[in-house]
């Protein structure tokens, strides 16, 4: 199934080499058309970034009872770009015992990770770089890499409190990972594909999160988890670990953290709307309208929960993984079977 | 696991100030805190001893610059009893209320600093900021200072309350005592919040005794003592004054006694603006002081905020020969070697919150 964007990057890049006088080539005018495509998911993927940080601070201000940004531009929405340009502006400092590779190299990579799983997600039914058959199994395996990274780059950076950020990472990875699986197998099991685009053309009558409620709960609570979002946010814990993980990380470097810590909100949102609550299926509104919407209700969402719950404890967090989470996500995926029997 | 020491401060966003403490980690368990304190010590005993009585309790306000007008009281009640000065009956009244403000003020910005140590919630600091801020307006009002008020003069105060000042304290006591509920029901139906101040921290009564821990530390170990009931000062007898205190030794009792303590608060303000007599409430001017004292060693202790202040002077001439100060944040501080032990890195920051210690205080 070739996509519009898909077709049409082949046509630019058929005309681009026509232009540079190259033979036509159907493997490099699909790499030619892949590469369009990435480019413009990335551009979107950064206009979400900013306008959500923009909403963030104003949003969680307003709770605060404080003005939020103000000055700098509009309604402060130039505010974000200010800073962003302010920190790379500034010297990188490493530690003197940190390991240079590793320290510098992690951030990167983590950043590449989550830009690379927006890649993966379907932005309409007619834009979207590369249908996967498992591109659901894909993103979750990209994003669990995420934990280990930030072990590394913890570890890497030589300083106490990163490391105890760093062991605390991996310790929670064991307690929401599991949950996080089981309902996303569930999901699986009732749309019968991994493929982004047949889960959402699934979900075109009834939208999964009135057939499995419980298994959207879990799945919403393990992901603010795997995104390192309050009240799971132990590995930043500002009041504790002065900034956790990031806590030596020089000015251009914590832009970077800046730009993960906005695209694992949309990688975040876009999984939730994908699966649970219909994609771009909407009326009259054009799909991409109705997409760009719900995906802004739950990053805004995610925001409001930021704002009023305090943060959660190490262990307690293990025992809601395996207490709760766990056994929930069984019964979820139970339930599904029996939906998937009475409807076959 | 091999133990690891880690630095908490005196850089560090929970401690509120210069605060190091050093934590021995066996994993995430807590073995060992040692509090090193003294990075703001000015010596301010010594300079009190350097000046003429009425010169010092503008340096007595800044040893808790969370609640200024306490210490300036206490201090000045120090020289009053030394000099055997009567405080008039209206000045009395209106010292009490502005105590009680203040510590409305102060368990405010505790509370704020407080629940943002334990998870973050840095919603509720906001709010309670802004809460205090209206309290800081009505003590501008009453005294004409927003921080540092410097108000309280001998025999009375520098300046009596304005005409309007009545009325408009009713509305922010009504406005308190709806958002401070409103702030408990909040916290305390939460559960997140509730599982991280429960059982955190337990002290028992016999331990609080013994550390000498005083005010509402010592009041969240169930035991019923309070200055303002068992030694009363000023109108204190005069109002119906409950002592607050809760039985739970963690850290949600002192939490939950601070809470109560600002509702108690509002009350004993409501009462004094009902029953405050009229008549004169001006002290004397500064430049006129200059009899002997009558006592030559006195002690005066005082119910502040955070505990109990004593103060001892030995007065001689127009200046204090010897002057000390028994600070309750520096005894409370004490308690941060005991607590943590045993407990998870995590529930260090809700105990050192639940301790509330004011670092130029235990400095001094």
């Amino acid at each position: 199934m070739d996509s519009l964007i898909t077709t049409m990057g082949i046509k630019i890049a058929s005309a681009i080499q026509g232009v540079l006088g190259i033979a036509q080539s159907a493997a490099i005018n699909y790499g030619i058309a892949a590469l369009l495509v990435g480019i413009a998911v990335m551009i979107i993927v950064t206009i979400f970034d900013y306008l959500f940080g923009w909403i963030e601070r104003k949003l969680v201000a307003k709770i605060h009872l404080r003005h939020g940004p103000t000055r700098v531009g509009k309604y402060g929405l130039l505010q974000n770009a200010a800073d962003f340009l302010k920190l790379f502006a500034k010297e990188n400092i490493i530690p003197a015992n940190a390991n240079r590779l590793l320290f510098l190299g992690s951030l990167p990579i983590v950043a590449a990770i989550f830009a690379l799983s927006a890649e993966v997600l379907p932005l309409t039914p007619s834009f979207y770089g590369v249908d996967l058959t498992l591109g659901l199994l894909i993103v979750f395996v990209l994003i669990s890499f995420v934990p280990i990274l930030i072990f590394i780059a913890g570890w890497a950076s030589g300083n106490k409190f990163a490391s105890i950020s760093a062991q605390r990472s991996v310790m929670m990875l064991i307690s929401y990972e599991i949950p996080l699986f089981i309902v996303i197998a569930s999901v699986a099991m009732l749309a019968k594909s991994f493929s982004f685009i047949s889960i959402v053309s699934a979900q075109s009558s009834l939208w999964y999160v009135a057939l499995m409620p419980l298994g959207f709960v879990v799945f919403f609570i393990a992901l603010l988890a795997e995104l390192e979002r309050p009240p799971f946010d132990l590995r930043e814990a500002d009041s504790e670990l002065i900034a956790g993980w990031l806590t030596d990380v020089g000015a251009p470097l914590y832009a970077i953290a800046l730009f993960i810590d906005y695209t694992r909100v949309f990688v975040g949102s876009m999984l939730i709307v994908l699966l649970f609550f219909g994609g771009w299926n909407g009326p009259y509104l054009p799909p991409s309208v109705w997409l760009a919407i719900k995906v802004l209700a739950v990053a805004i969402f995610v925001v409001i929960v930021r704002a009023t719950t305090p943060r959660m404890r190490l262990d307690r967090i293990l025992r809601l993984g395996w207490i709760w989470l766990v056994p929930l996500s069984i019964i979820n995926l139970l339930w599904v079977f029996l939906l998937a029997i009475a409807v076959v | 696991m091999a133990e690891t020491k880690i630095n908490i401060g005196p850089v560090h966003p929970s401690t509120h100030g210069v605060l190091r403490l050093v934590v021995t980690l066996d994993g995430d368990t807590v073995k060992h805190v040692e509090p090193h304190i003294g990075f703001l010590h000015r010596g301010v005993e010594k300079l009190v001893e350097t000046r003429m009585y009425m010169q010092s309790p503008s340096y007595m306000e800044k040893l808790d610059y969370v609640a200024p007008i306490s210490y300036d009281e206490a201090f000045v009640a120090t020289v009053e009893a030394a000099l055997g000065i009567e405080v008039k009956e209206r000045a009395q009244y209106i010292r009490v209320i502005q105590l009680e403000l203040q510590r409305i003020a102060s368990h405010l910005l505790w509370l704020g600093t407080a629940i943002n140590d334990v998870g973050q919630l840095f919603s509720v600091f906001m709010w309670c900021f802004k809460d205090r801020d209206i309290i800081l307006r009505l003590l501008e009002e009453a005294t004409g200072g927003r921080m540092f008020y410097v108000n309280m003069r001998l025999g009375g105060l520098n300046r009596d309350l304005s005409p309007g000042f009545a009325n408009h304290a009713y509305k922010v006591l009504d406005y308190l005592e709806h958002r401070i509920k409103e702030y408990g029901s909040y916290l305390e139906s939460n559960p997140v919040f509730m599982e991280r101040m429960k059982n955190i921290g337990v002290m028992s009564k016999a331990e609080a005794i013994s550390m000498g821990v005083t005010g509402p530390t010592l009041r969240g170990s169930g035991i019923d003592f309070d200055i303002r009931a068992n030694y009363p000062y000023y109108v204190y007898d005069k109002l119906r004054f409950r002592t607050q205190f809760e039985n739970g030794g963690d850290c949600f009792a002192r939490y939950k006694v601070r809470m109560d303590e600002m509702q108690e608060s509002i009350r004993l303000v409501r009462e004094c603006l009902h029953t405050i007599p009229e008549g004169d409430a001006i002290g004397m001017p500064i430049r006129l002081i200059g009899p002997q004292p009558k006592e030559k060693e006195v002690v005066v202790k005082r119910e502040l905020p955070r505990g109990e202040v004593m103060m001892y002077m030995v007065a001689e001439g127009q200046r204090p020969y010897r002057f000390s100060i028994r600070a309750p944040s520096f005894i409370n501080t004490s308690v941060l070697q005991h607590l943590p032990r045993g407990h998870r890195l995590q529930d260090l920051f809700p105990i050192l919150a639940s301790v509330d210690t004011v670092l130029a205080d235990v400095d001094r």
